[in-house]
């Protein structure tokens, strides 16, 4: 990592990136690239930044460094340009008025649209088809604050869709999801990356859906880049390593039956009868 | 359809308490003696009812409409036309004209005008110095300027003539449509639906900036200078009417409940069904105010009267959510 040689400029290029809230430092040294076509996932313990890094991208933070999207600096784009390259899905999204989702959606054409241009009836149609992508076109005129978190989620998806931006940034989108709806919209991430030249930055608490469905992982820690994973190159061994360096000991161990491989990352064992007998007399006393 | 049908009725309404409004009051009118020409009816109606009642309607219009505006960009159901000192500028507006201004209607509609606007200027002004720049500084900078000019216009009473020039100022401000004259009439209703028009071309804008505002910032939106631009436009539509009829309250803050109530979300026809429904209450109100006692009563006293139940009702319907526009 680092001295590859790239034949195409990545969608992004972050060097040596330093940011944070006022006096307090919560990145320290970022580097990565972003290919096109590729779904990165960002994974860090909680505090680490990730959330900050998103927080830089999307120019909400000042930073130092430099930070090259399609070849342009950042800090060059004016507000206008910078959405239509950046699509931006917030941990909650900010919606604060009754409205249809129809219209929520709708909102994701506003980098194209002038001032006082409304939404054509083929855009309108756009929305209708990302909506029924994401599985939501029944509830396209219910009121968006009606809506459970998860389907908020997958309706701002249906609006990132839409935007056609070449980068896409996600924070913790999985966090509000049940267990069917994360895997849906993992699968729903990669088919809007995978073969196009387009990237998204997916940070994310479930390590396990990193590693099974995105094709490149950043570590961060303390504010620090430690490293990268490609979960399809990379062997077992050095990434349980690298993943440990995180989370505490784990143990990653590859499953799957007729060419399909998955990835299952647990705490690992120890002698006392692993991590949660360290934590849980209970665990420990049945042993 | 439903919102259809809503949107026509409010409308029938609306030209109905308006019709309405142009015959009554002390002076008795009749359709076929005006179009007999009787001139005595002629000047009444020219002179008296028709200024009166156009501004009830185009004011309540504009407070209602404004009132969307308000709770819309400041994300706030409570929200209302008077949070960044629009009223209360222009209050002192007014009264200094009263104290200082060779005495005439006019002197004292433009200062209360130039008075309005000033307080929401230095408001604005005051909150892009703070670092965060988001609403809340609005607000807070809102909430200094109103007590700024509240102390202005506690200083000026203090110096009125308590015969003559303090009950003027208390009259001002308590409301009327009782003094409008048709000569100070254009140039208000001008800037007014200057300002009206703005908006409606503007509602897509408005609504965006409903959303969080890094997330809008996010959709291509220049947060910033979109709020400044709608919150200017919106004061102009409010200090054109409040300049003509002094405070009047209630009226920004329930018509667009009134709508969301109907229509359940923040579409094009919620925001002129926001105008309808306010013009509505306050030709309403001011039909009342003129014709209940035998002198007339300031009108914010049946704004007030007719906004306050239905706040209550709003509330205890809403309980289960009462911070989100619905």
């Amino acid at each position: 990592m680092g001295n590859e040689t790239q034949t195409q400029v990545p969608v992004l290029q972050a060097m040596h990136i330093e940011a944070g809230y006022g006096r307090r430092r919560v990145l320290t040294d970022v580097s990565f690239a972003l290919e096109g076509g590729t779904l990165t996932a960002l994974l860090g313990a909680n505090g680490c930044g990730k959330t900050t890094l998103l927080k830089v991208l999307c120019r909400q933070l000042p930073y130092a460094g430099d930070c090259m999207l399609t070849g342009q600096a950042l800090h060059t784009l004016s507000v206008r340009e910078l959405a239509r390259q950046i699509s931006y899905i917030p941990q909650r999204t900010g919606i604060a008025i009754s409205l249809p989702v129809l219209d929520v959606v709708l909102m994701g054409f506003n980098p194209v649209l002038g001032i006082l241009e409304h939404p054509s009836k083929q855009q309108r149609q756009q929305a209708l088809e990302a909506l029924r992508t994401v599985g939501m076109d029944a509830c396209a005129e219910q009121d968006y604050l009606t809506l459970s978190e998860g389907q908020k989620q997958l309706c701002i998806l249906a609006r990132a869709m839409i935007e056609h931006s070449v980068l896409l940034l996600l924070d913790e989108p999985e966090s509000a999801l049940d267990f069917p709806h994360r895997h849906a919209m993992m699968r729903l991430l990669c088919q809007m990356i995978e073969g196009t030249d387009k990237a998204a930055l997916i940070s994310l608490h479930d390590p396990s859906l990193a590693l099974n469905y995105c094709r490149q992982i950043l570590l961060l820690k303390d504010g620090v880049c430690i490293g990268s994973l490609r979960p399809d190159k990379n062997p077992l061994s050095d990434m349980q390593r690298v993943l440990s360096a995180i989370y505490g000991p784990v143990h990653l161990t590859a499953v799957g039956e007729n060419g399909t491989r998955q990835l299952v990352m647990l705490p690992a064992e120890n002698e006392n009868g692993g991590y949660y007998a360290a934590h849980n007399p209970y665990f420990s006393a049945r042993r | 359809m439903k919102k259809q049908t809503s949107l026509i009725l409010a409308l029938t309404l609306f030209v109905g308490a308006m019709i309405f409004s142009l015959f009554i009051g002390k002076y008795p009118l009749t359709l076929q003696q005006l179009l007999a020409g009787d001139s005595m009816q002629q000047t009444v109606f020219l002179t008296l009812r028709l200024p009166r009642t156009l501004i009830a309607g185009l004011g309540g219009f504009a407070l209602g409409t404004a009132g969307f505006v308000f709770q819309t960009v400041f994300r706030n159901p409570l929200a209302a036309p008077d949070m960044i000192g629009v009223s209360s500028g222009a209050s002192a507006g007014a009264a200094f004209a009263i104290l200082f201004l060779p005495a005439s209607a006019m002197s004292v509609t433009l200062s209360a005008f130039a008075g309005g606007l000033l307080a929401v200027l230095l408001a604005l002004m005051l909150a892009s110095l703070a670092s965060g720049k988001d609403h809340g500084s609005i607000v807070l900078a809102g909430i200094a300027v109103h007590s700024i000019a509240q102390t202005v216009l506690m200083l000026l009473k203090l110096t009125a003539d308590p015969e003559k020039q303090l009950a003027s100022i208390e009259y001002w401000i308590m409301g009327s449509l009782n003094a409008i004259t048709l000569r100070q009439i254009p140039f208000y209703c001008i800037v007014c639906i200057l300002g009206l028009l703005g908006i409606f071309l503007l509602h897509r804008q408005i609504l965006l900036l409903s959303v969080e505002e890094s997330e809008a910032r996010m959709l291509g939106v220049a947060v910033g200078k979109l709020r400044l631009l709608i919150l200017i436009l919106a004061t102009l539509v409010v200090a054109s009417v409040i300049s003509l009829t002094g405070i009047i309250s209630f009226i920004g803050l329930l018509a667009p409940h009134i709508a969301r109530l109907i229509t359940r979300d923040n579409r094009l026809s919620t925001l002129l069904l926001s105008g309808l429904f306010g013009g509505l209450l306050l030709t309403v109100s001011d039909i009342l105010a003129r014709s209940t006692a035998a002198s007339e009563l300031p009108v914010s006293v049946f704004t007030s009267l007719l906004g306050a139940p239905f706040l209550l009702y709003l509330i205890i319907k809403k309980s289960d959510n009462p911070s989100k526009l619905r």
